[in-house]
């Protein structure tokens, strides 16, 4: 029904067509009073009278909405409103306001910051930790605030964690440029099969900003030609005319002579840790896969090539021993174990200290069969003891050795199963809460048409669903407390000088 | 009476209306007139009053054409002796006085 009246002013006119507008939404159960109201428009005798009425409407309108929408929360879900379309003849027995309110608050618990960082990490590791378009998206942004702020620490922090070769590159560039003190970025970006090697002025750099250490130098000779030592470790033993061929690069002999030359190992995993810190406290909201990115991808020289080229040491002393010369050889052995050593003192990377232990110890087995065989027990016998503690340390560094460490690690598993059955019960009732309420309110005549197991089962869902959701999440908060204070500890640990 | 509601100065005002002309059918435009209550609060007025019996309605064909047909309001017989009891307590209470003679 529409109001119409001959008359009059402008804005009497659009005050009518504004009452008409409203009728036509009018809820149903108080559309007679909403009629009843705009037939007696046209009694209005000035046009401010018609538009006082028609307001007097809207107001009326707005509070029959309103009342409508409350009365409509007050059902369940499927339910109608007095005079609307039928919805099925089985319903939910808990009322649209309590779904909805048991939603919200699911909803905001998993809004609160733990929830969040919660929802990030196991996303994160549902993903395997591989970034996704947002965690690169997100470092773009990152770049570009830290850009603006002329910010060289948080360039130099995506650099390392971004996956592609080009932006890291011009990333590591412009941080180095702002900040030479992180020269050291040049050598920790993973060189791997989809990153280019780092490049040669850039290791050369290095190399004179610390001269005193041997990673630049191991560096530059792996990029060289990182499949170098592939043919001499195919059949395990290392050849004379093998090591004629390797010998002749004197680049790379070079290079190799410097590392073991130099007075320290410092593969800079202590400065990118405490990098990865300040921009995590800095960026408490960034996904984990962005934070650990860089530090997972963290660069370590060739470690076939340091063996390799112990070995050839080693092959070197057992030529030099042959021949008479015996100050030489014992040198030779003695640079090799002072390599491992330091390697194995100086690294903070597990692998690269087994890896220093076993070239210490290749080195001090050779030196316990040169001693025996000089006639000097004495220097023999602390070459073996160096071998047994060698072996009792890498003994200790396996996983699991220690009972106390296999009980927390234990427990840390324990807990993260809880983090991801929380979190995997949760996303199930989200989804079946979402299923049936969407089912109910949208299609309820199909439901109507439905079986009645259907119909059970769809009602159920739409009871239960919402405040399994709600204890989902609670409890997955509840079991991620642990990590987050790791993360905590992780970002307030104070690292010891080096 | 059955169900009780609060009675405000705009619900003893329209009830004090419609008794003015008891029996009488009267449209919501003259209600609004006589009371001066717009028709946003009385429309919800009478709503309720209807939905509690207190009030007949009926609807009403226009007398011009293309016009809507218009409702009808007045009080019930049982609902106007305790309209006019509530009146007087509230005037006696000094809650309401009728129109012209509020403070």
């Amino acid at each position: 029904m529409s109001v119409s009246s001959p008359t009059s002013s402008t804005v009497a006119r659009l005050a009518r067509l504004l009452l008409d507008c409203a009728l036509r939404h009018w809820p149903e159960e108080t559309r007679p009073w909403g009629l009843a109201l705009a037939a007696e428009i046209d009694e209005a005798t000035s046009a401010f009278e018609t538009v006082r009425w028609s307001l007097g409407g809207m107001m009326f309108f707005a509070r029959a909405v309103l009342s409508g929408a409350w009365t409509w929360l007050k059902l369940p879900a499927g339910g109608s409103l007095p005079g609307g379309a039928t919805g099925p003849s089985i319903l939910p027995k808990r009322s649209r306001m309590f779904t909805a309110g048991t939603l919200v608050v699911a909803v905001l618990l998993l809004f609160l910051p733990a929830g969040r960082e919660a929802m990030r990490m196991v996303r994160a590791s549902w993903q395997g930790f591989q970034q996704s378009n947002s965690d690169v998206r997100a470092q773009k942004e990152l770049a570009a605030r830290a850009e603006k702020k002329k910010d060289a620490s948080t360039l130099a922090f995506v650099a390392l964690g971004t996956s592609d070769p080009k932006r890291a590159a011009a990333l590591t560039e412009r941080a180095v440029a702002l900040d030479p003190e992180l020269i050291w970025v040049y050598a920790a970006k993973c060189h791997g099969p989809n990153h280019d090697p780092p490049r040669e002025q850039w290791l050369a750099r290095l190399q004179l900003a610390d001269p005193g250490n041997a990673v630049p130098y191991l560096l530059a000779a792996d990029a060289l030609d990182p499949l170098r030592i592939r043919p001499p470790y195919q059949h395990g033993i290392l050849k004379d005319a093998e090591l004629e061929v390797v010998e002749s690069d004197s680049k790379w002999m070079g290079l190799m002579e410097r590392a073991y030359g130099a007075p320290r190992y410092d593969g800079y995993f202590q400065k990118h840790y405490q990098l990865t810190r300040t921009v995590w406290n800095r960026e408490r909201n960034l996904s984990p896969v962005v934070v650990l990115s860089g530090l997972r991808s963290h660069a370590i020289p060739n470690l076939l090539s340091l063996r390799f080229f112990a070995h050839v040491r080693i092959h070197k002393a057992q030529k030099a021993r042959a021949a008479g010369d015996l100050s030489r050889a014992e040198r030779l052995l003695g640079e090799v174990d002072a390599l491992g050593t330091r390697m194995s003192d100086g690294s903070e990377v597990k692998i690269e200290k087994l890896i220093g232990m076993a070239i210490s110890r290749s080195a001090d087995k050779e030196l316990a069969d040169f001693y025996s065989n000089t006639g000097n027990a004495e220097d023999a016998r602390r070459a073996a003891l160096r071998v047994e503690q060698i072996d009792e340390r890498a003994r200790s560094m396996r996983p699991g050795h220690d009972p106390a460490t296999r009980a927390q690690a234990q427990g840390f598993q324990w807990e993260g199963m809880l983090v991801q059955g929380f979190g995997t019960l949760g996303v199930i009732a989200g989804f079946a809460a979402l299923v049936g309420i969407l089912l109910l309110e949208l299609w309820p005549w199909r439901i109507r048409n439905a079986k009645t197991i259907w119909r059970r089962a769809l009602c159920c869902l739409t009871d239960y669903a919402p405040a399994t959701l709600l204890v989902a999440s609670a409890a997955f908060l509840m079991s991620f407390l642990p990590f987050q204070h790791a993360f905590a500890e992780y970002r307030s640990f104070e690292l010891r000088a080096g | 009476m059955g169900l009780r509601i609060r009675l405000s100065k705009q619900t003893l005002a329209v009830l004090d209306a419609l008794l003015c002309r008891a029996g009488q059918w009267q449209h919501g435009y003259s209600l609004s007139q006589s009371t001066g209550i717009p028709s946003g609060t009385l429309y919800p007025i009478l709503m309720r009053l209807e939905k509690l019996h207190w009030l007949e309605t009926r609807w009403e064909e226009a007398k011009t054409p293309g016009r809507p047909p218009r409702h009808l309001y007045r009080l019930s017989g049982t609902a106007r002796e305790w309209a006019r009891e509530e009146i007087r307590a509230a005037q006696e209470g000094h809650f309401w006085k009728p129109a012209g003679n509020e403070v």
